[in-house]
């Protein structure tokens, strides 16, 4: 049921690329893009705000998720693809090799720990490896000694702990897994990490929203969902310690910071980072990249004038573009994931022809 | 039904029938009745055509999981998608040191579908043991009382009605109404009256396993789990078991109803009666429930907690076949696990197959001898 869903889908954007290409008005160029859906609002928006900019210029963005968008983008059938997790060495294979392609960072997400507990005043605090031991079930109830020796003078109540997790593959499972296995062996052991584990007990979820369900309706429970998803739907989160022992809130800047941390090792055109448990003071450590993968020879589009289009869209989007990031609680890239993301747009060509 | 196609049917092809001034113009007849048969055949074997090959199309999809597997999928309870990398342990439980380096090992991804079968079949079983009873009592109201009430009609639009309610209405029933129902009132009055009754601990605590030690931990009680399932199952195919049930029982001889009360047989006894004639009847109208139950998808996912575990209490969340497939299909990575998701599928495709094969047999094999 679901691959012809996704097969429809992606036939679908190309064939909205075809006809796109058949049909142009003078001037007008259409482009498409496909994959992750945790950036998916925020890529719209800026589809329409650059409408503003350079009315010329129609997108349409497919949020069909993040393998959906790597095998779009391998297939030649959209302009871009987009994805939360970094393409893997086989997937670059299929790309034709790293210098065949360009990723790079767009903005930045962080995965927080939400929760439902009656009573409380203050967001919780929470480490690393007391979440590890939340999610294996070593620690069941709110009133535990160590979650009671992080969050001094708050009265947690004697309540089941309910974990909550997501039944697809994703990257927000990718990113909390990950960071979770650099702070417990034990969870790196048996859990492990990946866009889809086998977690030991809890309650599933498919999406943010099965995941935020599980949490609303169940006193007790604790998930992990994307920050800006539980500050939308106005969900109780935590403050998760960081590598230099405080205790930070996810918010743009806080998960922004993380970011600024990798830019030095940004270098190439293949841009990638695991930006987790970052160094810093006010870092917070769940924070992560979501990517846009393209052909570094642009001859998936068939113009000059849609390959100048797209690297415009792109340039505006990580650039003036980010300023919309920060209003949909997602997170912007630093001044020096700026510059790593353009030196990687500038290598873009079109059928061999340089394009800046 | 049957009868009268065939009898037109035999009627209309009949060569015998038709005179000789008729015959010009039955001959003119020919191209259009060529036509249709043609029609008709291209049809009917589009639709075994269809099966053919979805049966086909999962076989070979599923193939590197089947061969990878093969029929140990069916019994295996591990499903995690990702690989896990460890120290190696020594008999004694050290981890092994190889020149100052601790030794890793990684553990491939590892897929088997007992948990799903295990879900699948109990919470269809819960649900045909809470709806079959009413179903019968409906369809023995339906049959036996409402016409003389002049109920039967409005009762049966009513009931096929619930039927065309999309299987989505009664999951968000169940998440927002039954779900908050389940645990804040009934999960709590159970487990107050019952959880001291030597013999059902399992009821309320689970063993899990953590760092290698079984720990008893009692499982909190969210609404959503295997109990929760089984009840928007068990609504969800009353309406199915209900009408089929009512058809059966309607086509019970009249002679025989009266032959009962006849022999003094009070009301109740003819009922009974009435059940028995059409029992093999009545177990397809079950078996159907069962399918539709085994292969109910968004409504289920919705409410069983999707947990892939095999746990004994009716308080535990759970995972069915369907329920698995709509949880992950979507950004499932191609190879094994996708494979392995097509191999539940066509593990459900052919259990469905069975419980229709067996329904049909039993429906069809006495309903219409009746009829005639």
């Amino acid at each position: 049921m679901s691959i012809i869903q996704r097969a429809a889908w992606v036939s679908a954007v190309g064939i909205s690329i075809v006809v796109g290409a058949s049909s142009v008005h003078a001037g007008e160029v259409r482009l498409g893009g496909a994959g992750a859906t945790f950036p998916a609002p925020l890529y719209t928006k800026w589809v329409a705000e650059y409408e503003k900019v350079e009315p010329g210029v129609k997108i349409d963005y497919r949020s069909i998720g993040s393998g959906g968008g790597v095998k779009a983008i391998t297939d030649k059938t959209v302009a871009f693809g987009a994805s939360d997790a970094p393409l893997t060495k086989k997937e670059i294979e299929a790309l034709g090799g790293e210098d065949k392609i360009v990723q790079f960072p767009a903005v930045i997400g962080g995965v927080v720990p939400a929760y439902n507990v009656p009573g409380l005043s203050q967001p919780l605090n929470f480490s690393g490896d007391v979440l590890a031991d939340i999610f294996m079930g070593k620690i069941s109830s709110w009133d535990d000694p160590r979650l009671q020796e992080l969050n001094s003078g708050v009265n947690l109540p004697k309540l089941a702990i309910t974990p909550a997790f997501r039944t697809d593959g994703s990257g927000t499972t990718h990113v909390f897994t990950s960071y979770l296995a650099t702070q417990s062996p034990s969870f790196k052991g048996e859990v492990g990490a990946g866009k889809q584990v086998k977690w030991p007990l809890g309650q599933g979820g498919k999406g943010n929203e099965g995941v935020a369900a599980v949490i609303q309706q169940t006193a007790g429970s604790i998930g992990y969902i994307e920050q800006n998803y539980a500050v939308a739907n106005k969900i109780a989160y935590g403050a998760v310690r960081n590598k230099a022992g405080k205790f930070i809130l996810a918010t743009p800047e806080t998960m922004s910071i993380a970011g600024e941390g990798a830019a030095a090792t940004l270098k190439g055109t293949v841009l990638r980072a695991d930006i987790w448990d970052q160094p810093g003071d006010k870092t917070y450590p769940i924070s992560a990249f979501t990517y846009i993968i393209l052909h570094k020879d642009l001859s998936n589009l068939k113009t000059d004038a849609e390959a100048k289009a797209l690297v415009g869209f792109l340039t505006w989007a990580t650039g003036s573009g980010q300023k919309f990031a920060t209003d949909m609680d997602y997170a912007p890239l630093s001044s020096g994931v700026k510059i790593a993301v353009d030196n990687a747009l500038a290598t873009l060509t079109h059928n061999g022809k340089p394009l800046k | 039904m049957t009868t009268d196609v065939s009898a037109i049917s035999a009627a209309a092809l009949s060569p015998n029938a038709s005179s000789g001034d008729a015959r010009s113009q039955h001959r003119s007849f020919r191209l259009g009745d060529a036509l249709l048969g043609l029609v008709c055949r291209g049809s009917a074997a589009i639709i075994a055509l269809m099966l053919g090959a979805l049966v086909l199309v999962l076989l070979t999809s599923a193939m590197p999981a089947i061969k990878q597997f093969g029929l140990g999928f069916l019994v295996s309870s591990e499903w995690r998608v990702n690989e896990l990398e460890r120290p190696v342990k020594d008999a004694a439980g050290h981890v092994v040191m190889e020149e100052g380096e601790v030794v890793m090992e990684t553990i491939k991804p590892a897929f088997g579908a007992l948990p799903v079968i295990y879900g699948t079949a109990v919470s269809s079983l819960i649900a045909l043991v809470v709806a079959v009873p009413l179903s019968l009592g409906a369809a023995l109201f339906l049959v036996r009382v409402a016409p003389t009430l002049r109920l039967a009609g409005p009762l049966s639009f009513l009931i096929e009605f619930l039927a065309a309610i999309p299987s989505l209405a009664y999951g968000i029933w169940g998440l927002f109404v039954l779900a908050p129902f389940l645990q804040s009132r009934v999960g709590p009055a159970i487990q107050a009256t019952l959880e001291n009754v030597p013999g059902l601990r399992w009821l309320f605590y689970e063993t899990v396993t953590i760092a290698g030690k079984a720990v008893e931990r009692p499982i909190p009680i969210t609404g959503r789990d295997m109990l929760c399932g089984s009840l928007v199952l068990a609504i969800m195919i009353l309406p199915i078991v209900t009408s089929v049930s009512r058809d059966v029982l309607k086509a019970v001889p009249r002679t025989q109803i009266e032959g009962t009360l006849a022999l003094g047989a009070t009301w109740w006894q003819s009922c009974v009666a009435m059940l028995r004639y059409g029992r093999s009847g009545l177990f397809g109208a079950v078996m159907l429930g069962l399918a539709r139950a085994a292969g109910e998808t968004m409504a289920i996912t919705m409410v069983i907690g999707n947990n892939n575990q095999i746990n004994p209490s009716p308080f535990a969340p759970a995972q069915t076949m369907a329920s698995l497939l709509a949880n992950e299909f979507a950004e499932a990575s191609e190879g094994l696990h996708q494979a392995s998701l097509l191999y539940v599928a066509l593990v459900l495709l052919v259990m469905s197959l069975l419980f229709n094969i067996i329904a049909r047999r039993l429906v069809v094999g006495r309903a219409s001898p009746a009829g005639h």
